[in-house]
Parts: C-alpha cells; structure tokens; sequence
C-alpha cells in the first residue's frame, strides 16, 4: 500500500466520523464516561495510597537497645506498651534472662554489677556513642525511612511531660532510689509497611537490639486495604475496558452497516482487506483520542472541584496534584482510546471481511 | 500460488479470458446451481449469457468473479486458476475486471467523478492519474459534463453509464456486466450495449447476462444460454435466437 492510499483511507476514516456523527458523538460519550470513571478511580487510589504512606509514616516502630536499663528492668513492651512486642532472641538477651534466676537482691551501677548480678562489661551498649552507631546500622538497612536516636533520658522527660502531666512527683522515687529505668533506643519508620515482619527480622538481628515494640496489626491493616485497593482499582478499570471495547466495535458495527454498499463495490474492485480495514481502524483511533482528550479535561474539573470542596470543608492539605498525574491519566486515556478503538475495529471488520459481494450486500 | 498463466501455455493468440473445465457447483442447501460446466470464452469475445431464473447464470458469474468456488473442475480467469487461488490473492483477479450491477451499486453520498475515482483508490493510483483516467472515462460514457453531479441528480441509464465507467476506469481486460439494462429504458438498453460493442471493439472481453431477447436478437453476439445448471446453448458464430 503506498502513500496516497494511506492518506485517502486516513481521510476517509475521518470522514466517516461525521457522516456517522450521531453514533460518533454517543461513542465519544460512552467513552468519555469510561475513561473519566477510570481516571477518578486512579486519581482516589493516588489519594488513599498517599493517605495509607502518611499513616504508615506514623507507625513508629521502637527499638529498645541493651544497655543496662534493659538488663535491669526486662522487657520494656511489658512496662510500656500493651501492644505486640518483639522480644530480642540474640545470645546477650538469652545470657541475661538465663542469669536473672541466679542473681542475688541488690546491686548497683557503682560496682560494676546490676541488680541481675551482671556486670557491666556484659551490655552490647554502654554509651551514647554506642547507641548512635546501632542506628546508623539500623538506617542501613533495607526499607528504612528514618531512624531517630531517643536516649534514656528523653524517653522518662516525654513520659512525664506526656502521661505524667502534673503528677511527676509519684515518680521522683525513680530518679533518687532507683535511677532511670528505661533504655535507650531508637523511633524507625518504615517504607513499605508490607515488608513489615522481615524487616523486624532484621533489625532483631542487629547486635545490640534488646526488644522491639510495634504496632504490626496496623501495618497489616494498611498493608490489606492498599491490597485491596490496588484490586479493586485492576477490577474496574478492567471491566471499563471492555465496555470501552464494546463500545467502539458497535459504532465500528453501525459504520460498516452503513457502509456495506462501498465496502462490497470495494471488494467488487479488488480492494484488500487491509485496504477496507484501514477507514474503520482510522476511525475508531480517532474517537478514541477525541475520548482521551474530553476525558482528561472532565477528570480535570470534576477532581479540582472535588480537591477546592474537601480543602474547604476538611481543611484537609494531603492531595494528591492533579498536575502530578495529568501525564499518567492522558497516556493512560490515549491507550484505552486506541486500544478501543483499534481492536474494536479490527474484531469487528474481522467478521465481515470474509463475506462477498453479494452476501455483503445482504446483511 | 503459482499463478498458471494459459497463454504461456497454449499461445497468445489461443488463450482464452474465461474457461471452465467440468465446473459443478452445488450449494451447502443442496441445489445443484451448475453442472459438468464447459465453455472457453477467448479474449475479445462479447458473449451474451441467457437463460431463466434458476438456470444458473449468477452462479456462473459468481464462479468468474470468485465469490463462489467451484465443488469440482477448473475455472481459468484472465490467467488466474480460480481452483487453486488462496483468498488473498482474489483482489488481484478482481483488479483484472470491471464489474457492471443491474442496480448500479453507486455510492449516494458521493458525486459522479469520486464515484468513479473510488475504482482507482482502490488499487493505489496516484491523484493525478485518477484526474486524468476518470476524465477520459466519462467521455467515453458521455457524462463528462456530470462530472460533480450527485448520483441522485442523474436518470437511470445516466447512473448505469457511470457505473460502466467506473468498470472502465482501470482499464480491464474483461467486463462481466450482470443485467445492465434491467433497470433501464429500452432506449438506453441499446445505448448502453451500444457502448459496451464500442469497448468491446478496443479489445475488451465483454460478458454480458441479459434476459432481454431483442437485445440478443439486435447485437449479433455469442450466446451462451443455461438452463438447469447446464449449458444447452451455445451459438458460437453469434447468430440470436
């Protein structure tokens, strides 16, 4: 096929579109209706999935080290927190708990012994250096966001300025008898909420790490509704694919009813098939890129209008730009729209191109 | 496939535009349309086909233009063995050909010039070929000066002159013309078998089916008359009956 044929079948193509204008014009709109459905489900799933990274940018795991505190006091999820807690399996902690039933009633940091009888040279962290150099370690590692130095120190000032409000003279028996019980440790986030359980795995595995305490029923939770948005978001788009793809082919079918006389003349005059196929394909591509670009205008205003009312009302800032995804959505709109309008045609002339003259002629 | 091209085989001169050797054809229903068919139509012959309704006559030019395919024999178009053809190769044999319809089958929305032009579309020429070709061919059917009139505008036998030119346009080596006359004036009948004669003259193999019997008796042709799938008639020397 040479060059003048393309370009008098691409123009016949167009053509076709606005002597078929009625059915072109309620094609463009089922269409349309379609890809801006399949555009806002993108545009929410965007929204939830920034809402879901917030929120597990708040899932904070602590991860309490062993140092004397540690040793001293057991573990800290039991003093706490009453959520899961994650119990340090390494030899150190093992030594230590073992030690605890033998140890005798009182010791004290002066000498070098605890009150579990274990001396000091047996902790993994005994300084703050030391502590700082466990999470640089733990930032190191894979699906990490941020780790955040808490010392021993901060953690008792933050309980008494946050739970303890007006009432820090019931602990003052905790500075003077028996000093300050908690570790030092470390704030994590996480990147990825779903790689939660193996990269508790390995921070545990880090030498130093004592017990960790999490929220990992949230993380799984977040985990499943992102899951299950992402399946539902496949679902929908799938299935608005395929009334897209019936779409097409049924004005493609309405053209071609239309047209049987020509396409029989066509073949009377030896005409291929790519020759008569190339028209309706031009066709169908064409409303299916008209669609593409009415649809990222639609989704344009309806999500601005969305995001200006939720703004206002919520007073909510977490939203996803529309500018952020506007290239995303018109890529995705002009492959729905030629893939529609492609295999639609294409299927549906398919069926016909095997009919002669005569048989065309009596459809 | 291998095209089998008859005049390499029996001679330029000998070579015929249409034979069929043994032709039956019986349809998925079970009529019997053709039977034991033989005939060799040579090049530059005009041969009206005859005979009643049922005889056999579309599906003869049915077998010719290869909508249909033979259940048994050999059909030999243009150098083309029909019998043999895969389906990809029909458009080349229908490009050999121009076909005139009884009821026109011209394109309403177009005017008499693209009507014409469509023929020559479809085989890929080039815009100022088609310029030149679809002129020449409204002259010689005499609408030259229709050229922008819209289908709807022309009489009946002005509509079929347009659809002999575009039979014409490209220049085939034979015209199957199915009934031209059937939605004519007696007048323009004889024009238009006036104008397929002066074609034919040029060299043009013309196969014309007909159930006009003083258009047969009027233009001394070959008559081939079919009746009940079979040829029982065949006037090779073109005396009417």
């Amino acid at each position: 096929m040479n060059l003048q044929s393309v370009k008098y079948l691409t123009k016949e193509g167009i053509k076709n579109i606005w002597v078929n204008r009625l059915m072109s014009l309620a094609s463009v709109g089922v269409l349309v209706a379609c890809m801006v459905l399949i555009g806002l489900s993108l545009l929410i799933t965007a929204n939830v999935d920034l809402a879901l990274g917030n929120l597990e940018k708040q899932n904070v795991v602590m991860v309490y080290f062993n140092d004397y505190n540690s040793v001293l006091y057991g573990d800290k999820s039991d003093a706490t927190s009453s959520e899961t807690s994650l119990t340090s399996s390494d030899a150190t902690s093992e030594t230590s708990s073992g030690d605890e039933s033998e140890s005798g009633t009182s010791s004290s940091a002066e000498n070098k012994v605890d009150i579990n009888g274990i001396s000091e040279n047996d902790y993994i962290i005994h300084n703050e250096a030391e502590a700082r150099a466990l999470c640089a370690q733990i930032e190191k590692l894979d699906n990490i966001l941020s780790v955040e130095y808490v010392s021993s120190e901060q953690a008792l000032s933050n309980i008494k300025e946050t739970m303890l409000d007006g009432k820090e003279k019931y602990f003052e028996f905790l500075d003077e008898e028996y000093g300050n019980p908690l570790s030092d440790g470390a704030k994590v986030v996480m990147d990825d909420l779903s790689k939660f359980d193996e990269t508790i795995g390995r921070i545990k595995a880090l030498n130093g790490v004592d017990s960790i305490v999490s929220q990992n029923d949230l993380a799984e939770k977040i985990t499943a509704i992102k899951n299950g948005i992402g399946t539902a978001g496949v679902w929908i788009v799938a299935i608005l694919l395929i009334i897209s793809l019936v779409i097409v082919s049924n004005t493609i079918r309405v053209t071609m009813y239309n047209r049987k006389l020509e396409i029989s003349i066509m073949k009377a005059v030896g005409a291929t098939d790519s020759f008569i196929r190339i028209p309706f394909v031009v066709e169908g591509v064409t409303i299916g890129l008209i669609s593409a670009v009415i649809s990222e205008g639609f989704v344009y205003f309806c999500y601005r209008v969305a995001t200006e009312t939720l703004k206002t009302t919520l007073g909510t800032s977490d939203i996803v730009t529309f500018g952020s995804m506007a290239w995303i959505l018109l890529l995705v709109f002009v492959a729905i729209g030629v893939l529609a309008g492609t295999i639609g045609s294409v299927i549906m002339i398919s069926k016909y191109l095997k009919r002669e003259g005569s048989e065309f002629a009596a459809i | 496939m291998r095209i089998i091209n008859i005049s390499d085989i029996l001679g330029k001169e000998s070579a015929p535009a249409i034979e069929f050797r043994g032709v039956s054809k019986t349809y998925i229903s079970g009529t019997h349309a053709l039977e034991d068919v033989n005939v060799r139509i040579n090049k530059g012959e005009f041969v009206f086909v005859v005979g009643s309704s049922g005889a056999g006559k579309s599906t003869f030019m049915k077998l010719i233009m290869r909508e249909e395919k033979a259940n048994t024999g050999e059909i030999f178009v243009n150098g083309f063995n029909l019998t043999k053809m895969p389906r990809k190769q029909v458009p080349m044999l229908r490009r050999t050909m121009g076909i005139v319809f009884q009821d026109f089958r011209l394109i309403p929305t177009m005017n008499v010039f693209d009507n014409v032009a469509f023929a020559m579309h479809v085989i890929g020429a080039s815009s100022r070929k088609i310029r030149v070709e679809v002129s020449k061919a409204l002259s010689k059917v005499s609408l030259g000066h229709k050229a922008r009139s819209m289908p709807s505008q022309l009489s009946g036998g002005e509509q079929q002159r347009v659809g002999l030119a575009r039979a014409l346009v490209n220049a085939p080596d034979l015209i199957i013309a199915d009934e031209p006359t059937g939605n004519v004036d007696p007048t323009m009948s004889y024009e238009i078998v006036n104008l397929l004669t002066e074609i034919n003259k040029r060299g043009t193999t013309i196969l014309m089916v007909t159930h006009d019997h003083n258009l047969v008796r009027d233009f001394k042709h070959r008559v081939i008359m079919l009746d009940g799938g079979r040829i029982v008639a065949d006037n090779m020397g073109g005396d009417a009956q």
